[in-house]
C-alpha cells in the first residue's frame, strides 16, 4: 500500500478517536515546545550578549604589559610599541597608554579624574569624538596639554566654566592647558579606564606627573577577521626582542566571545536536555495510546489481513499513525515554542528572531520520537494472528 | 473442470503444554471452479481450522496445498497475504465490517491492498453493491444498517477483487432464519449466474442442502456426501 494512502487512513483514524489522539498530540506538544522554547530562549540570550559585545568591536585586542623584574630593563618606548605596527601586518592602528595618579583641580576646587598619558591614536582605536577643540597631536609631543572627558567638562560648567578650551588645570604639581573636550564615550572592555572621566595628556608628559609612569596597556585594532593567536604570537615575538622580561596579557573580543558562547552552549545544552525528557514523557505517552489502540483495532486488524494485508502492511499502518500523532504534536509544538521564547524576549527585553535550528531539531526529534514509540505498538499489530482475531466471540 | 483448491493429505495439529491435540488427519478435500460446496461438522470437528487452512489463514503441518494448480505450502507471510488478497474472498458469521468506513469503503478495502483505488474502486465498488442490493447504501456506516444489510456488504466485499473462491464462515449464523434464507439465497444466484465458487461452513443442515455438494467433516476426517446439484 502507497504512502499516501496510509497517511489517509492514519488521518482518518486520528480524527475517529479525537480525545485520545489529542493526548497524545499535546505529550508530544509539550515536549517539542519545551524543546523549541528553551533551545531557542538560550539562543536569543546567547545573541543578546554577542551583540553587546560585538558593538564594542570584535576588531580590538587589549594588551596588558607587566614588568617581571623593576629597575634592571630599560623601559619600553613609545618608538618601539608603534613600531609594532609596521613588522605585524594585522594590526591596522595602535595605541600605548599609561595611567597615572595624581590629585586634579581648577582653581583650586578637586576634580575627580584619571589621567592617561598615550597618543593621537587612541582617539581612532577607542573611537573618541570631540565636542570641542582638538584631539593631541604628536605635535604635541611634551607640551602640557589635554583633552578632558565629558564628565570633567560637566563638573567644570558647575564651576562656571562654559567653555573650557585653554583654561588650565592643576595636574600635579603641573598646570595644563585644555585644547579639547570629548563627547560621551561609551564603555569598552578592551579599555581600562572610563574616557568620560578622564584626562588625555601626551604619553610623553606622562613621566613630568610620575616617575614611575610607564607603558602598561596596548589597544590595538585589528584588520577584520584577524587570526587573533596568530597576532599574539607575533607580538609576543616582538616583545622577547624588545624587552625580553616582559610578561604580555591579551583580550581578545574573540577569547570573551568564545568562552562566553561555550558556556552559552553548555547552558543550551542543558536546557534541551530538559526539554528532551518531556519529549521522551511526550513519547511514552504516543506508545500508550498505541497500545491500547491496537489491543481494540485487534478485529480490525484481522480483517485487514484476511483481505490481503500483510504484516508489513499493518505494521506501516500504525507507525504512520504514531508519527502523523508525533508530526502532528511536533507541529503545534514549535508553534508554541516560538510563540514562548518571544514571550521570553519580550519580557527580558532581547531583540526576537526565529532561529532555525530549534524549530528544525525540535521538529525531527518529534518525528524521531515518533518513529521509536510507534515502533513497538506497530510490531506488536502486525505479529497478531487472524485467527485468534477473527474468532466469533 | 479445473480445480481450484486441492487439498492433498493435510494434517493439522496444535501443540499445547505437553498435550498435542491433532485437528486434522490426512484430509483430501478439493474444489472445482463454479463449486458451491459446503462443510459441515460439529463444533470442534476441525472446519474451521480446515478454512483457515484453505484461505491461507493458517498453515498446515504436513501435506500438500494446490491453489490454481500451483503448490502453496513454501510460501512465506507476504506471499501468502497477496495470494489471500488476490484469490480469496471471506464472509464471517459476526460480518466483521470496520465500523469506521461506510459500505463502499468497506467494500474497497481488498481493492486497497492491491492497488487499486479512487474512480476505478469506486466504480467495482458501486456496481458489485448494486448486484447484493446494497445499491442504496453505499455511504451508511455498519451502524446504520441491518444484520442481513451488513452481511451483504460483507459478501460484496468478499467478491469485489473477483477471488478463485469465496470462503464463507457460518454467513447465516448471526441472522434471523428469514434473512439468513435470503443470504443464502444470493450465494445460490452468485454461483449460479456468476459461476462464483463458494465453500460455506456450516452446521446448519439447511443451508448445506441448498448446496452442489457437502463434506461432512467430523474428528478431522472427512466424509463425503454429495447431495447433487439441486437446481
Amino acid at each position: 500500500m502507497n504512502w499516501w494512502l496510509q497517511i489517509q487512513e492514519a488521518y482518518a483514524n486520528i480524527i475517529s478517536s479525537k480525545l485520545r489522539s489529542f493526548l497524545a498530540v499535546l505529550g508530544i506538544l509539550v515536549g517539542t515546545g519545551s524543546v523549541v522554547a528553551m533551545v531557542s530562549g538560550g539562543q536569543l540570550a546567547t545573541a543578546h550578549a554577542l551583540k553587546q559585545f560585538s558593538e564594542l568591536g570584535t576588531d580590538l585586542l587589549a594588551v596588558s604589559v607587566m614588568s617581571n623584574s623593576s629597575d634592571s630593563t630599560p623601559e619600553l618606548s613609545t618608538q618601539d610599541v608603534m613600531a609594532l605596527q609596521k613588522k605585524i601586518p594585522a594590526i591596522v592602528n595602535e595605541a600605548p597608554y599609561s595611567t597615572v595618579y595624581t590629585d586634579v583641580s581648577y582653581q583650586g576646587e578637586k576634580i575627580q579624574a584619571n589621567i592617561i598619558g598615550s597618543v593621537p591614536e587612541l582617539q581612532e582605536v577607542v573611537q573618541i569624538t570631540l565636542s570641542m577643540g582638538r584631539f593631541i597631536s604628536r605635535y604635541d609631543n611634551y607640551e602640557p596639554y589635554c583633552v578632558i572627558g565629558k564628565e570633567i567638562a560637566e563638573s567644570l560648567r558647575k564651576q562656571g566654566i562654559k567653555n573650557p578650551l585653554n583654561k588650565q588645570l592643576r595636574v600635579g604639581s603641573r598646570y595644563y592647558t585644555i585644547i579639547g573636550v570629548a563627547n560621551d564615550w561609551k564603555e569598552n572592555a578592551f579599555f581600562n579606564n572610563d574616557i568620560n572621566k578622564s584626562l588625555i595628556i601626551p604619553i610623553n608628559t606622562a613621566k613630568f606627573i610620575s616617575a614611575h609612569a610607564s607603558i602598561s596597556n596596548i589597544v590595538m585594532k585589528l584588520v577584520e577577521y584577524a587570526n587573533i593567536d596568530l597576532v599574539q604570537q607575533q607580538i609576543e615575538k616582538e616583545f622577547q626582542r624588545i624587552s625580553s622580561d616582559k610578561q604580555l596579557f591579551f583580550r581578545s573580543a574573540k577569547q570573551l566571545i568564545d568562552s562566553m558562547t561555550s558556556q552559552r552552549n553548555t547552558l543550551t545544552l542543558l536546557l534541551a536536555l530538559i526539554g528532551s525528557i518531556a519529549l521522551i514523557v511526550g513519547g511514552i505517552g504516543v506508545m500508550n495510546i498505541m497500545l491500547v489502540s491496537v489491543v481494540e483495532r485487534r478485529r480490525e486488524i484481522g480483517i485487514r489481513k484476511a483481505v490481503g494485508a500483510s504484516s508489513k502492511d499493518i505494521r506501516e499502518l500504525f507507525l504512520v499513525e504514531a508519527i502523523a500523532l508525533s508530526v502532528l504534536g511536533g507541529l503545534l509544538g514549535v508553534l508554541v515554542g516560538l510563540f514562548t521564547s518571544y514571550i521570553i524576549a519580550t519580557f527580558a527585553g532581547w531583540q526576537f528572531e526565529i532561529f532555525l535550528l530549534p524549530p528544525m531539531v525540535g521538529f525531527f526529534v518529534s518525528v524521531a520520537v515518533g518513529i521509536f514509540f510507534g515502533f513497538y505498538p506497530a510490531y506488536k499489530a502486525s505479529l497478531l494472528d487472524p485467527i485468534q482475531t477473527l474468532r466469533a466471540d | 473442470m479445473s480445480l481450484i483448491i486441492d487439498l492433498k493429505s493435510v494434517s493439522k495439529s496444535y501443540t499445547i503444554g505437553k498435550t498435542t491435540l491433532q485437528v486434522l488427519q490426512q484430509v483430501d478435500f478439493s474444489v472445482a471452479k463454479g463449486d458451491l460446496v459446503s462443510i459441515v461438522g460439529s463444533s470442534g470437528s476441525g472446519k474451521s481450522t480446515l478454512m483457515n487452512i484453505i484461505g491461507l489463514l493458517d498453515r498446515h503441518n504436513s501435506g500438500e496445498y494446490y491453489l490454481n494448480g500451483t503448490a502453496v505450502d513454501q510460501y512465506d507471510e507476504a506471499q501468502l497475504a497477496t495470494l489471500r488478497n488476490q484469490t480469496m474472498g471471506f464472509v464471517f458469521q459476526q460480518f466483521f465490517l470496520l465500523p469506521r468506513l461506510t459500505a463502499i469503503n468497506n467494500v474497497a478495502l481488498p481493492l486497497l491492498y492491491r492497488g487499486i483505488r479512487g474512480k476505478q474502486a469506486n466504480k467495482m465498488c458501486e456496481a458489485i453493491l448494486e448486484r447484493v442490493g446494497m445499491k442504496d447504501y453505499l455511504n451508511h456506516k455498519p451502524s446504520e444498517l441491518s444484520g442481513g444489510q451488513q452481511q451483504r456488504v460483507a459478501i460484496a466485499r468478499a467478491l469485489v477483487g473477483n477471488p478463485s473462491v469465496v470462503l464463507a464462515d457460518e454467513p447465516t449464523g448471526a441472522l434471523d432464519s428469514k434473512i439468513g434464507q435470503e443470504v443464502m439465497d444470493l450465494f445460490v444466484q452468485l454461483n449460479r449466474d456468476e459461476a462464483a465458487t463458494i465453500v460455506i461452513i456450516t452446521h446448519d443442515q439447511h443451508i448445506a442442502k441448498q448446496c452442489n455438494r457437502t463434506v461432512r467433516i467430523k474428528d478431522g476426517l472427512i466424509n463425503k456426501y454429495d447431495y447433487g446439484n439441486i437446481n
